[in-house]
């Protein structure tokens, strides 16, 4: 009895860890951004909406450009232009988040 | 000493200690069947099988010597193994069967792969002596030996080399620990057989012997750990009787992003895997037939990743100040999709003192890198076709083995984006290998030739290439052993060589996964390469000690090296050859057992290694840091015989416990673009509890003091002055066999 509770107990922990390690399906919306590259080779990304199945193929498509005011990040100013199409690039990935 | 086992359309002995008490539970391999099998209490071990003349039979039983016998029919007879006084295998010379070669003539190292040892198969490799690991967390690891990496350390799983775009260190190992027992460990260019390029040297990992066994034996295993909230789950059955035999393994694995010792998480560093392994032999009189499949899956983020030059990125744009277990599991971007299939069909036949084998194997990878959502940056079918006939001949002291490697590469890219062309191989490498082996000494001496023509032809986007090569050269390998008392000595000499890859003849590409512009180099040469190894051993009832010096010169060694440029956002690297390196280094084993405590077992190991690059004042990249690790561990075994009753009771399911030190020191031999790395101790605590005979435990502390630390060969030190290993963890892991 004492090893068919314990052969109960490790399946129950499998069963839990697993259930519980099951990931959600991905998100299919993402905040896309330039990566306006300085002269000193640093990536200022300057976000310019969220995007979601087609529209999110499209943004990331070759070729797609998107027009952004001037934007002041931090210390670094981004010129108002129309970017992507080979004027820096347009990404789409998350990154950590910076409430620290 | 030739022993003797009666046969009657099965094998049958029985196994006993030098006082001719029989043992039970030992160990008994049938090397050529690949079939293990016990003893019974009475030491008797029955196989429903009939044995070919000249198999090899290895007993092993813990506390005991190895033996290693050639099976002969006819007479009944007895397997006696001495008892040790303490187990001192890790350092004693130990009879036993290896695929790599003789392990008394060839410096040949083992370690048993253990799910309940550690979160990671290739964590638990590095605690061999002269092997480190590049890596980002669990999700992405390759294994480094005596600095060298990459193409240069050739990885065999169940004899099938492992070709799975391994040029990159952002490309794993491609299969996991599920349903492997050991891994054998050749350090430079000594194993001829399967050694072709392996300048570096050669893993073996081999999978669990089949059993013999009329009831369906198994496991269910799990571990988690609290780091990363890594979970992984296994199951394996195996079956066998009446020359059939079969073994299913199957693995499901999740972690999501590792902790930093500060409490934040390394964005992107989550992963997850599946494998399924099937495995089925058949036996008829002196011919088996084996059939493996194996599938791998795989999807690890890519942490680390930044547009731009990595060493001006901040840690705080690369991580995340808490984790959300609901989408911290959820795949990101950029991400690696890995699918691995591995088909084999091995056959043997074994006759009088030969063994004709012959082995097909078909390995399937495909690697899409994902930077974007809607489209991968590159998505390649790399498939490596294997065919490799052999005979070996074996008399009373000398073993031949005949063969040649036949392998057929091709690289697909499915899509128009692409970082390396496509690209196809033809290599053939006949191979003659001779040891001869003969009470106190012994000498082994082999030789390979490689035809290996490479053609690349591309034309798509950016590539316009129409090459057409062949890298033919010679491979050699020759040694010495001798035995005075208790002093071992082993020499060996030997050369080979590697043929530029076509990822480095002609990369031209964002490779997300090293946050680099990749651009290769059509005029790239083979690499040669010479290896002087020296291997001491003393050991007595009560210490052992082995001294390994060793020196190495490579020529025309291929590196990557940056340029001032950057395209595309990304910092350009190039393909480059240097005339010659050298890589020396010397590596030291100290295994100590108290007379007064024999169930302390204190092992120490030190990893010296110093590389030069002969065309500047600098050493060579990611050339790990000299080290000092070590094991003391108590085994509980007997400790509590004698004790009050109540007592034994409560202590009864220790098993036991051990503390685990690594002390790297400071790296200040690097290349050119490189910087110093500090030096650092880590620390791990395990505890083994058998909670019930087949009910398995380990309770464990990885990173003991939460100690803050970047490896110097860690694959993201370039990136935001060094992204820091994970933090503490702790462990549980738990295996049930019935």
């Amino acid at each position: 009895m004492k090893k068919l509770n314990y052969l109960l107990a490790a399946f129950a922990f499998l069963a839990i860890t697993t259930m519980t390690s099951c990931s959600k399906e991905e998100d299919s919306c993402h905040e896309c951004h330039v990566a306006y590259m300085l002269a000193n080779g640093n990536e200022v990304a300057v976000d310019f909406g969220e995007f979601c199945g087609e529209a999110l193929e499209d943004a990331e498509a070759p070729g797609y450009t998107v027009d952004i005011p001037e934007t002041i990040v931090g210390t670094d100013t981004v010129p108002a232009g129309t970017y992507g199409n080979g004027n820096m690039e347009i990404h789409c990935e998350d990154h950590g988040d910076h409430d620290h | 000493m030739i022993n003797t086992l009666f046969v009657n359309a099965q094998t049958v002995g029985v196994v006993l200690d030098d006082g001719g008490v029989p043992l039970s539970d030992v160990n008994v391999y049938f090397s050529d069947q690949e079939i293990l099998i016990n003893t019974d209490s009475e030491g008797v071990f029955t196989l429903q099988e009939e044995t070919p003349n000249n198999s090899y039979i290895h007993f092993f039983k813990a506390g005991y010597a190895t033996r290693l016998i050639k099976y002969q029919n006819g007479l009944l007879s007895k397997v006696i193994l001495e008892k040790l006084h303490v187990s001192l295998d890790e350092v004693g010379v130990v009879e036993s069967y290896n695929m790599l070669g003789n392990s008394k003539l060839t410096n040949i190292e083992k370690k048993r792969i253990s799910f309940l040892e550690s979160s990671s198969m290739v964590e638990s490799i590095t605690q061999l002596n002269g092997v480190d690991m590049i890596s980002s967390g669990l999700g992405i690891q390759k294994v480094v030996v005596r600095g060298l990496s990459g193409m240069r350390v050739v990885s065999y799983l169940n004899g099938m080399q492992i070709n799975n775009q391994q040029w990159a260190n952002d490309h794993g190992i491609g299969f996991t620990d599920l349903g492997l027992q050991e891994v054998e460990l050749i350090k430079g260019a000594s194993a001829l057989k399967y050694g072709a390029e392996a300048i570096g040297g050669v893993l073996y990992f081999k999978d669990y012997p089949f059993i013999s066994s009329e009831k369906l034996k198994g496991f269910v295993a799990t571990k988690f750990n609290t780091n990363s909230y890594f979970s992984s789950n296994q199951f394996g059955v195996k079956w066998g009787q009446n020359n059939f035999h079969f073994n299913l393994y199957g693995q499901y694995s999740i972690a999501a992003d590792y902790r930093l010792p500060n409490n934040w998480y390394l964005f992107n560093s989550r992963f997850k895997q599946n494998a399924l392994k099937f495995s089925v032999a058949y036996r008829n009189n002196n011919w088996q037939n084996i059939f493996r499949y194996q599938l791998h899956t795989e999807a690890p983020g890519i942490p680390g990743h930044i547009h731009g030059d990595p060493n001006a990125a901040s840690l705080i744009d690369l991580t995340s100040s808490s984790l959300d277990l609901s989408t911290g599991f959820a795949t990101s971007r950029p991400s690696q999709n890995v699918n691995n299939q591995i088909f084999i069909y091995e056959s043997n036949y074994v006759i009088d003192n030969i063994r004709f084998n012959f082995y097909a194997g078909h390995f399937i990878n495909n690697l899409q890198e994902w930077e974007k959502w809607s489209r991968p940056a590159f998505d390649m079918d790399l498939s490596n076709t294997q065919i490799t006939p052999s005979i070996r001949y074996s008399n009373n002291n000398m073993t031949v083995h005949l063969g040649s490697q036949i392998t057929m590469l091709n690289n697909k890219n499915n899509i128009e984006d692409r970082l390396v062309p496509d690209a196809s191989s033809f290599n053939v490498g006949p191979y003659l290998t001779i040891d001869y082996d003969k009470d106190n000494y012994g000498l082994n001496s082999g030789l390979r030739y490689d035809y290996k023509n490479l053609k690349v032809n591309d034309q798509t986007g950016e590539f316009n290439i129409d090459y057409d090569k062949v890298f033919s050269s010679t491979s050699f390998s020759s040694g010495l052993y001798y035995k005075l008392t208790d002093h071992i000595f082993r020499l060996t000499y030997s050369g080979a060589y590697r043929a530029p890859h076509f990822s480095e003849l002609f990369s031209d590409g964002v490779h997300h996964g090293t946050n680099r512009y990749e651009i290769g180099s059509a005029e790239l040469n083979i690499e040669y390469a010479n290896q002087f190894d020296l291997k001491y051993q003393w050991f007595n009832n009560h210490l052992g000690i082995v001294i390994n010096p060793f020196a190495q010169y490579i020529s025309d060694f291929i590196s990557v090296n940056p340029a001032d440029t950057f395209i595309s956002g990304y910092k350009v690297y190039n393909y480059i050859q240097y005339d010659q390196v050298e890589i020396k280094g010397v590596e030291m084993n100290l295994h100590y057992h108290p007379h007064a405590l024999h169930n302390l077992h204190f092992e120490q190991s030190y990893s010296f290694l110093q590389t030069k690059n002969k065309d500047d004042k600098y050493g060579l990249a990611l050339t790990p840091a000299n080290s000092i690790k070590t094991k003391v561990l108590f085994d509980f075994d007997g400790v509590f015989d004698g004790w009050e009753k109540e007592i034994k009771k409560m202590w009864k399911h220790l098993d036991y416990i051990s503390l685990y030190h690594q002390y790297k020191f400071k790296q200040d031999s690097y290349a050119e673009y490189e910087e110093e790395t500090d030096a650092y101790s880590v620390i791990n605590l395990q505890l083994g509890l058998n909670l019930t005979e087949r009910f398995l435990c380990t309770l464990g502390v990885e990173n003991l003091l939460n100690e803050e630390y970047t490896p110097h060969i860690s694959r993201v030190r370039g990136v935001a002055g060094g992204i820091p290993s994970p933090g503490r963890s702790f462990n549980i892991n738990l295996k049930y066999e019935f």
